[in-house]
């Protein structure tokens, strides 16, 4: 009997060293490569959002693999994306990034999905001073750290609010007043307060702020007292699933406002397969669009080409999460060409002093790593597709007035 | 030869920081913490029978003391060490209100506890940063050094909870305890007064385990409500003990190893059935082996006599 | 009229909430066993009613039959074949064991659908009727009123039809119903499964309501938890008074103390609840 238990002790140890063996020397492969890590939360409540960032890195790497990798001074290397399962879960998201650089020594990392996650995982990257790109945090909160090493692709929130609501006082004078529903979650809840002080700047009373937790499985007692308010203007925060339900039970209640704006499931296709007709005349803002021209240095080229050769790979529209994640990937490539060599430092000073246009935008990164140079814009849908309203230059359609 | 064992065992342990790397180094620090969980749920669950779904509140509760206090300045270790105590008083005092509960009912109450503590800590957010989570300020020193301070953090508290398993399990609060988990009817006409048993039972399995969740906010330096207050860190350590063999004293300590090495193993190499693996083990575990993969009579081993 | 409205928001809430609780009642009642498998269950039905709707345009409202007919069978076969060689062990082992269950059916369900959210919409769905200013949504109360009609069905299944207190009978006395010439071991298989169909009936019926993923599982199980304390065990009036108590307790809960507290107040008082009076309002003693 204690022959059976120390023999699966040894056993087990045996397995772990195993792994840990096999796991850090990975295959060497012929030709040079560069190794990016990328934590992704490919299972749990957060796999859809992953999974679309994977998309995003994927176009990028075989892309640029395809035109013979990244160029380090003379010679060429190819990148490899190293994945791995967080699981959804925040602590995990900082074990395997701190795994990804100390087992898999990857040269650079992407930042895991979401504002808290790469909040947390950002302590990793800075400890290790690897430069970390992340593709998903538009909290300010994330970058007010004053790391050195985290770069991001996403303006702060304010950026969505700011001009959105402008535009609505702007077409339509006369709304006066909103009531903000936001899931009490790190991204979800940071854009309803930022939104609270647009609102707050342009003189609109607030007649309705509350928070729903996470779950929630009936927002009929919200909806209610919101359509007693009598808003003109209703903002709605929450991941997809939480927002198809609040959309769907307003449709169920009653409440009909002049302007429904919903962050961040609109600009899915989900969202608009989820909510069908009542996703007409919805309105939201993102920090990319399809809709956008912009000349692209890097190896998408410019954003119609980026469509392109997206609708090709996958036979999907690209959202902003996934050109996010490609933007992500063509930023680092450009800032390791302009740096020409991999060591750390000098590709976190050419990212910190990069000034330039992708098929993604302007990019040009603030002292605190946060990008600064984008116009989010915002959209609207119309006939089940999100069409632009603003910025002016690539306008799509006008924006209308009246959710049913 | 039993001392022994354990002696180069704790030798072999102490110096792993010096041969390992930091793959290494981690996956002990994790084994370690989930040697305090599975031993500290076997207070209360294997040694006491009362099926407790608490281990997870004990934890949140550890990591938010211990963010919270550091936040405010505290030295790490008074804070963890306050994490724990805060968590045994907590245990203590809920212990009071849910202990009279049989079988179902306590660990439908038990596993209740964590939802609402887990909803409490997200409202609170002005002291918890809610749904924002909170940071702990990194400790500001190499890497390397803190990679073996909170190995050695864990270590210690895996060792005293050990120690306490050991302990307990040969005196009379042991055979009470086991007492209860037989008839506890028949245990109170004997005199073991079971109302004070069952707390401090529950009360063990909450101290330690507060101490290693405030070890783990501090080690992870972000901490958000889902994640600590995850029902996982229940029900992880339940399987552990139920591989390792339940009401022993070496047997959650077994079971989290082999946990953990499948755990890392599946992790690794099967992304996406995971949790499809660790349904089929615990469903395996279950029909087959009930009384724990590795059972054997601990009394036996340690006097080393054959059977 | 605001009151009104969330009065009756809560009763229809309540209505779909005593659905899911009543074969998960059943189940805890009859055989002592948690089934953690019970949202996961009521997943599968929804998805069950939405590629039905996708692929042969049938009703979630006809797939009731459908899905209560697929879980059924699935129950059965999960009672017979694994949870009933564990049924005399003790509670740990049985939740443990429908927990890792749990686990690998949902996590099947993710490999075959994907986390990606599905709604169903009904291409003429009923909308809203304006009842002197009460808003009446009326898919909900179609809704209600199909879930009313199961829950009335197995109640009269459970009174009337031999299966049926033969069941009753191994919930109030296991061995004298032993005794009495009652095959239990099938009668834990039929009990089970029958918790299986409502839970996938419940499905259908919610495929219209809410959006489908496996992530969603965990939700409905929670509130079956706190319904079966609320109600009390085994009993099918006890499940329709919970879930109704329930729905109508967090929609004014959501009202006075805002929605983000109105599922920790039903923990609260689910605590409450089982350190005061663990056998619920209809004070029926479930096991010890």
């Amino acid at each position: 009997m204690k022959k059976r238990a120390l023999f699966t002790l040894a056993v087990s140890t045996l397995f772990v060293g195993l792994q840990a063996v096999g796991g850090s020397s990975s295959v060497q492969a012929a030709e040079k490569t560069i190794k990016f890590g990328a934590p992704l939360p490919l299972t749990g409540a957060l796999a859809p959002e992953g999974i679309k960032i994977q998309r995003g890195l994927n176009l990028w790497m075989d892309t640029a693999n395809a035109k013979g990798g990244i160029k380090v001074g003379n010679e060429r290397y190819k990148i490899k994306i190293i994945y791995q399962d967080y699981q959804s879960n925040t602590p995990r998201a900082v074990q395997t990034a701190e795994k990804l650089i100390t087992d898999d020594k990857v040269n650079f990392l992407f930042s895991p999905f979401g504002s808290g996650a790469t909040k947390a995982a950002s302590g990793v990257s800075e400890k290790y001073g690897i430069p970390t790109i992340a593709s998903t945090a538009s909290s300010e909160a994330v970058y007010n750290q004053g790391y050195k090493y985290l770069f991001g692709t996403f303006t702060p929130n304010i950026t969505l609010t700011q001009p959105l609501t402008n535009m609505v006082i702007a077409k339509r004078p006369e709304t006066k007043t909103v009531a903000i529903l936001a899931r009490n979650d790190f991204f979800p809840l940071a854009i309803a307060n930022v939104m609270k002080k647009s609102a707050a700047k342009r003189n609109l009373k607030m007649v309705f702020f509350e928070k729903y937790a996470i779950g929630t499985m009936d927002h009929s007692s919200a909806l209610v007292q919101m359509k007693a308010a009598k808003p003109d203007w209703i903002f709605a925060t929450g991941y997809l699933n939480d927002l198809i339900l609040i959309r769907n039970q307003m449709s169920e209640l009653g409440v009909k406002v002049p302007v429904l704006t919903m962050v961040a499931g609109p600009a899915y296709k989900e969202f608009i397969d989820g909510t069908g007709k009542l996703a007409e005349n919805i309105t939201s803002a993102a920090w990319w669009h399809p809709a956008v021209r912009y000349n692209g240095k890097g190896v998408m080229g410019k954003t119609e080409n980026f469509n392109k050769l997206f609708k090709a790979k996958y036979n999907l529209v690209p959202d902003y999460a996934e050109a996010s994640a490609t933007a992500a990937g063509i930023i680092f490539q450009l800032a390791i060409e302009t740096a020409g060599t991999l060591d750390h430092k000098k590709v976190r000073d050419a990212l910190a002093t990069m000034d330039t246009e992708t098929f993604f935008g302007p990019i040009k990164f603030g002292a605190n790593g946060q990008i600064s140079s984008l116009k989010p814009p915002v959209f609207q849908i119309r006939g089940g597709k999100p069409l632009v309203v603003y910025p002016d230059v690539i306008k799509q359609i006008d924006l209308k007035f009246g959710i049913k | 030869m039993n001392k022994i064992a354990i002696f180069v065992a704790i030798v072999a342990l102490l110096a792993l920081p010096y041969f390992g790397n930091n793959y290494i180094v981690r996956l002990a620090t994790v084994m370690m913490m989930y040697s305090v969980l599975a031993l500290s749920w076997n207070f209360i669950g294997g040694m006491a029978g009362y099926p407790s779904f608490a281990t997870a509140a004990f934890f949140g509760i550890g990591a938010y003391v211990g963010a919270i206090l550091q936040a405010n300045g505290i030295f790490f270790g008074a804070a963890w060490f306050a994490a724990g105590l805060i968590a045994l008083i907590f245990a203590a005092i809920m212990g009071r209100a849910i202990l009279h509960l049989r079988g179902h009912y306590f660990a439908i109450a038990s596993l209740v506890m964590v939802e609402v503590l887990r909803e409490v800590v997200n409202t609170n957010d002005q002291i918890t940063g809610g749904g924002m989570g909170m940071n702990i300020p990194i400790l500001k020193i190499s890497v390397e050094a803190s990679g073996m301070l909170f190995y050695y953090s864990m270590f210690v508290v895996a060792l005293l909870t050990l120690a306490t398993a050991s302990w307990v399990y040969h005196s009379k609060l042991g055979f009470g305890f086991r007492c209860i988990q037989q008839n506890e009817a028949a245990a109170n006409m004997l005199g073991v007064d079971s109302t004070k048993y069952k707390t401090i039972a529950f009360s063990l399995s909450a101290v330690f385990v507060g101490m290693a969740g405030a070890i783990y906010a501090s080690w992870v330096n972000y901490i958000e409500p889902p994640d600590v207050f995850d029902i996982f860190l229940t029900i992880k350590p339940v399987v552990m003990v139920l591989l390792g063999g339940m009401g022993t004293v070496f047997g959650p300590i077994i079971g989290a190893v082999a946990f953990l090495a499948l755990e890392e193993i599946v992790w690794r190499n099967f992304l996406t059935i995971h949790s499809a693996v660790l349904g089929l083990l615990i469903v395996l575990l279950v029909l087959f082996l009930p009384k724990g993969a590795l059972f054997f009579d601990y009394r036996q081993f340690f006097r080393g006599r054959k059977k | 009229m605001l009151y009104l409205q969330i009065l009756l928001n809560g009763l229809l809430l309540g209505g779909l909430y005593a659905l899911i609780a009543v074969g998960f009642s059943l189940v805890w009642g009859v055989l002592n066993v948690i089934n953690i498998l019970h949202g996961t269950f009521i997943v599968l039905g929804s998805y069950i009613a939405y590629f039905a709707h996708l692929y042969f345009g049938i009703h979630p409202f006809a797939s009731v039959i459908i899905s209560g007919s697929v879980l059924f069978c699935l129950g059965y076969v999960i009672q017979a074949g694994i949870i009933n060689r564990v049924i005399a062990a003790p509670v740990l082992m049985t939740l443990t064991l429908t927990f890792g269950l749990d686990l690998l059916l949902n996590n099947a369900m993710l490999i075959a659908f994907t986390a990606d959210y599905r709604k169903l919409i009904l291409t003429d769905s009923l909308g809203s009727y304006d009842l002197w200013g009460l808003i009446l949504p009326l898919n909900r109360v179609a809704g209600v009123g199909l879930a009313a009609l199961l829950t009335f069905g197995l109640y009269r299944l459970l009174r009337d039809s031999n299966i049926g207190r033969a069941i009753v009978a191994v919930r109030m006395d296991r061995e004298a119903a032993t005794l009495m010439g009652v095959r239990v071991n099938r009668i834990n298989a039929v009990t089970f499964a029958l918790g299986a169909l409502m839970a996938g009936a419940a499905g259908s019926i919610f495929s219209i309501i809410y959006p489908i993923s496996p992530i969603n599982s965990g939700l409905f199980l929670g509130k079956a938890f706190v319904i079966c304390i609320l109600g009390g065990l085994g009993s099918v009036p006890g499940a329709m008074i919970g879930g109704i108590a329930l729905g109508v307790i967090e929609s004014y809960g959501a009202l006075f103390f805002g929605p983000e507290h109105s599922t920790t107040l039903a923990f609260v008082i689910l605590i409450a609840l089982l350190i005061f009076r663990p056998t619920g309002i209809m004070g029926r003693k479930g096991y010890e």
